[in-house]
């Protein structure tokens, strides 16, 4: 149901079904790290392209949530997807095997919460009884269609963010899960994770003494350095890098969260030009829409437990609080931003995270965690996204800015 | 909302700098160290072959320490030098070695001719384009005045 200008509420109940997230090593190493489903140990994934790593990860996260949620593909009605890449090849590469409707979205770093904000709404009207939304994003894939070659040696910018390798995938459904149907669905998923790690290792394996096999009938017959050098090069062999995802089959959810409405945003211009300097250009974008969503909702901070932003990084946030400050919002304790958070100080990302994974690892690992313990009762998610190309600041033009929030609540079962 | 100007204005005043005194030492620092090993080099060269002459000498150290930045870059080790250093390794001849073997080594992907050839150029094409034109002014200068 429409609320006000920009908002609507859900009248059907819309249920977090399930989550999966898959981070890279360096956000395992950082504070939600013992969090996330998956934590890998190599961020190329045993691929051959940072970008082919990307949607496997997509690709993954999606079997995941979908595994989790206890259903099979048939029970998914639709999927929608967004990343950072051009056209969106992280997504639409993965959803090559998926048979199911795609719909796929681009709002920069605030993809993941249009995605379940159109989502919500089109459960709630009916369209579709189980969707998937999923976004991701990778650092050196991003670096590289945004900024410069990885081992250019520049300098960043104490200003500068550093993109999430991560993807993470919420499934959203009008049915409430049962706890019975999410203890078999943990374990099925658990059972089929097993064998197929068991699998990975055996073809690892395989391949391992198919290359030792390949060194020792080696035709190399020069003795000394160099015939022991070559003779070593070929019995090199990268395994196809084992994933090790974790099922924690003792996860109980006490809570279930559910999607109750949101806000779409206005994009937004302030003026801000300088690239390396997203926080900035992106918090009017968060403000404007956190304004609206009060304005229409007839709400004030003190009615939620949390408002999460995206990825203002700390000065953006602090602009953040400075902008709604102007307007009388105090936010208080009550507000963090998953960016700012995301890394520890000592990781050196200036500013924290940012990226489409940022918004979606984070609300499908903590903060969903946190609703279905039912720590928080009411969260307000809304992740911003800088709309900008590589070309456009050439062309001097401004970095306008998106933003769209959606209300999580967590309701006992 | 707040006033546009007004924000603009607060983002210059309160966005965290960069540390100047650190950037300018560790650029001074590296910058000094490498051309230190650049005169280390044509020491060599010098000792090596007494005869070359001194033009000769300074080609032969510029191509060992083209070779000596591609080498670091391509092993991993350069782009960590420059994240500390800034300026003072990215002015060096080193550093103009680093900006075309890193997108030759990013590009590798999308193949030889397409990535590797088409791409090599993206950061330093400006550089060289700029020195062929000097070179051509310098030039016409020189053969009218000289």
């Amino acid at each position: 149901m429409r609320a006000g200008r920009q908002s609507f509420k859900a009248e059907k109940p819309v249920y977090v079904r399930s989550s999966y997230s898959i981070v890279g090593p360096k956000e395992g190493d950082g504070r939600f790290g013992a969090l996330f489903d998956t934590v890998l140990k190599d961020d190329l994934w045993g691929e051959r392209s940072y970008e082919k790593a990307e949607s496997k990860m997509h690709r993954e996260t999606i079997r995941g949530a979908v595994g989790l949620a206890g259903t099979d593909l048939d029970g998914i009605d639709l999927m929608l997807a967004g990343d950072l890449l051009n056209e969106l090849s992280a997504s639409s590469l993965a959803m090559r095997y998926f048979k199911v409707p795609f719909v796929g979205l681009y709002n920069a770093c605030s993809t993941f919460t249009e995605g379940i904000l159109l989502g919500t709404a089109l459960i709630d009207g009916g369209a579709a009884d189980a969707v998937t939304c999923s976004t991701s994003s990778h650092f050196a894939s991003a670096e590289r269609q945004y900024r410069y070659p990885l081992e250019l040696g520049n300098q960043r910018t104490p200003t500068s963010q550093w993109t999430v390798t991560g993807a993470g995938c919420t499934v959203l459904s009008s049915e409430m899960p049962t706890p019975e149907e999410d203890v078999r669905a943990r374990e099925n998923f658990a059972q089929s994770m097993r064998e197929m790690r068991e699998n990975c290792l055996n073809s690892a394996r395989e391949e391992d003494r198919e290359c030792k096999r390949r060194a020792e009938n080696a035709p190399f017959s020069e003795e000394g350095v160099l015939g022991r050098l070559r003779r070593r090069l070929a019995g090199i062999c990268r395994p196809s890098s084992v994933s090790e995802p974790v099922c924690d089959t003792a996860y109980r959810r006490t809570h279930i969260a559910k999607i109750t409405g949101g806000t779409f945003g206005k994009v937004v211009d302030f003026g801000i030009d300088d690239e390396s300097n997203m926080g900035a250009a992106m918090a009017p974008a968060a403000a404007d829409t956190l304004l609206a969503h009060f304005a229409d909702t007839h709400t004030s901070p003190s009615d939620y437990d949390m408002i999460f932003t995206g990825d203002l990084g700390r000065f953006g946030s602090e602009a953040f609080r400075f902008i709604l400050k102007n307007e009388g919002i105090e936010l208080g304790d009550c507000y963090a931003d998953c960016g700012a958070e995301f890394y520890f100080p000592h990781q050196k990302t200036f500013q924290g995270g940012s990226g489409a994974g940022c918004v979606g690892t984070v609300f499908n690992s903590y903060i969903v965690k946190g609703l279905e313990r039912g720590e928080w009762k009411k969260v307000l998610v809304l992740a911003t996204g800088a709309l900008l190309n590589k070309d456009t600041p050439l062309q001097k033009e401004n970095i306008p800015a998106v933003s769209h929030a959606f209300v999580a609540e967590s309701e006992k079962r | 909302m707040t006033d546009k100007a007004e924000y603009r204005e607060y983002v210059k005043k309160n966005a965290p700098g960069s540390p100047m005194f650190r950037s300018v030492f560790a650029a001074f620092l590296v910058g000094g160290i490498i051309c230190c090993i650049g005169e280390g080099v044509s020491d060599a060269i010098k000792a090596i072959f007494p005869d070359m002459g001194e033009t000769d000498i300074g080609s032969w150290t510029t191509v060992v320490m083209i070779f000596l930045g591609s080498l670091l870059t391509a092993v991993g080790l350069y782009d960590r030098l420059g994240r500390f250093a800034g300026g003072g390794s990215m002015i060096p001849i080193t550093g103009f070695a680093n900006s075309v073997v890193s997108p030759a080594l990013e590009y590798n992907r999308e193949g030889v001719f397409f990535g590797v050839c088409a791409k090599m150029f993206v950061i330093a094409g400006p550089i060289i384009v700029f020195g062929v034109v000097a070179g051509v002014v310098a030039g016409v200068i020189g053969l009218f005045a000289g």
